[in-house]
């Protein structure tokens, strides 16, 4: 363990009195995390990461038009600035709501309990919170969602996982996207799944190209799952 | 990343736990796990500038603790240090995410100036 000494050197003056504690610093986050849980008992949350530019509003796009007869979706979009994403959404009919960060670089719990006053969920199946493009703060805020599905578009290298764990590490789901240009870029499929089983031996892995349609159903199948497995849930418990 | 968040968090989190005692502290300890993605450095500059407009806590230092990842196998309960992100047991080479210490992100102690 490595203690560093502090900038300053101003010594305390006095008898020091200590308190010991165990204050988290992330509590308040934590704390609306888990409202957010429980005022949406009926819905899927699933938190998107990645990059900017690895294509989570496109995939998203093209997952509303796959599962349009089957599920019903709406997004909570997060970007630092515009409303650009929520109106390429709202273009292909998608429920969408525009979260502005204001320059941050991630979404806070806050954000999202705050946007739920202002979205209509009824119906509603799955709620997609995309996250803003970082692998490396968004891995530190709890959202209140069910799953964090990170993407990997494989023009970004196969590399990433352990450069960016704890991204990887708290993600259920991996999806290597843009797999249209695999064979134009030195990325192994292999190698990523090998990288990121290594972080996080449980995490899942599909390949995806949403403009294709290239693994949109198995991306499709397991979204269907996860929401029969939440109703499941939500239906036993309010039978015992 | 976000450490001027987070020293704001340190300092609003001690106002709300220790009310009306901010003149008072001095050492304020915290422990930062390896996989909190916070740089001890880039959170001691935070500090300094945070603390320079709150006049409260001007006699106050931060302490620092970096904390490295353990894991607690489920299979054979021996703990492991993870030192490049390969989460697996060193003991058994079972893969594991049972992780007991590396995501801390607290204060530990706080230290105030007695009063006379």
């Amino acid at each position: 363990m490595h203690t560093l000494t502090p900038k300053s050197n101003r010594a305390p003056v006095g008898a020091v009195q200590c308190e010991n504690t165990t204050l988290n610093l992330l509590k308040a986050n934590d704390f609306v995390a888990k409202a957010i849980r429980e005022k949406l008992p009926h819905v899927l949350v699933i938190n998107i990461c990645s990059s900017p530019g690895s294509g989570k509003t496109t995939l998203l796009q093209h997952t509303a038009m796959h599962i349009a007869n089957s599920l019903k979706m709406a997004v909570l979009v997060g970007d630092p600035e515009t409303e650009r994403d929520a109106i390429r959404m709202r273009e292909v009919g998608i429920n969408a709501l525009q979260i502005v960060t204001g320059g941050m670089c991630h979404i806070e719990a806050q954000m999202v309990l705050q946007a739920l006053d202002h979205i209509d969920l009824t119906g509603v199946d799955v709620l997609f919170i995309e996250n803003v493009g970082n692998l490396v703060c968004p891995a530190a805020f709890d959202l209140g969602e069910d799953y964090r599905v990170t993407i990997l578009a494989c023009t970004e290298g196969d590399d990433k996982p352990k450069k960016y764990p704890r991204m990887f590490l708290t993600s259920e789901l991996l999806l290597v996207s843009k797999a249209d240009l695999l064979p134009y870029v030195p990325f192994s499929i292999d190698a990523v799944t090998k990288d990121a089983t290594e972080v996080n031996a449980t995490i899942e892995v599909l390949t995806i190209a949403s403009i294709n349609g290239q693994g949109m159903q198995q991306w499709c199948d397991w979204l269907i799952k996860k929401v029969q497995q939440k109703k499941q849930q939500i239906a036993t418990t309010s039978m015992l | 990343m976000h450490e001027i968040a987070l020293v704001k968090n340190i300092f609003t989190t001690i106002e709300d736990n220790f009310t009306g005692k901010m003149q008072q502290v001095r050492g304020i300890h915290v422990q930062v796990g390896l996989l909190s993605n916070v740089q001890p450095i880039l959170l001691q500059n935070a500090f300094a500038a945070v603390q320079a407009t709150l006049p409260n806590y001007s006699a106050a230092t931060l302490q620092v603790q970096v904390m490295p990842i353990l894991i607690e196998c489920t299979n054979c309960n021996n703990v492991s240090e993870i030192t490049k992100y390969i989460f697996v047991c060193n003991t058994c080479n079972k893969p594991c995410k049972n992780i007991i210490q590396g995501q801390e992100l607290r204060i530990t102690k706080v230290e105030f100036e007695a009063l006379k």
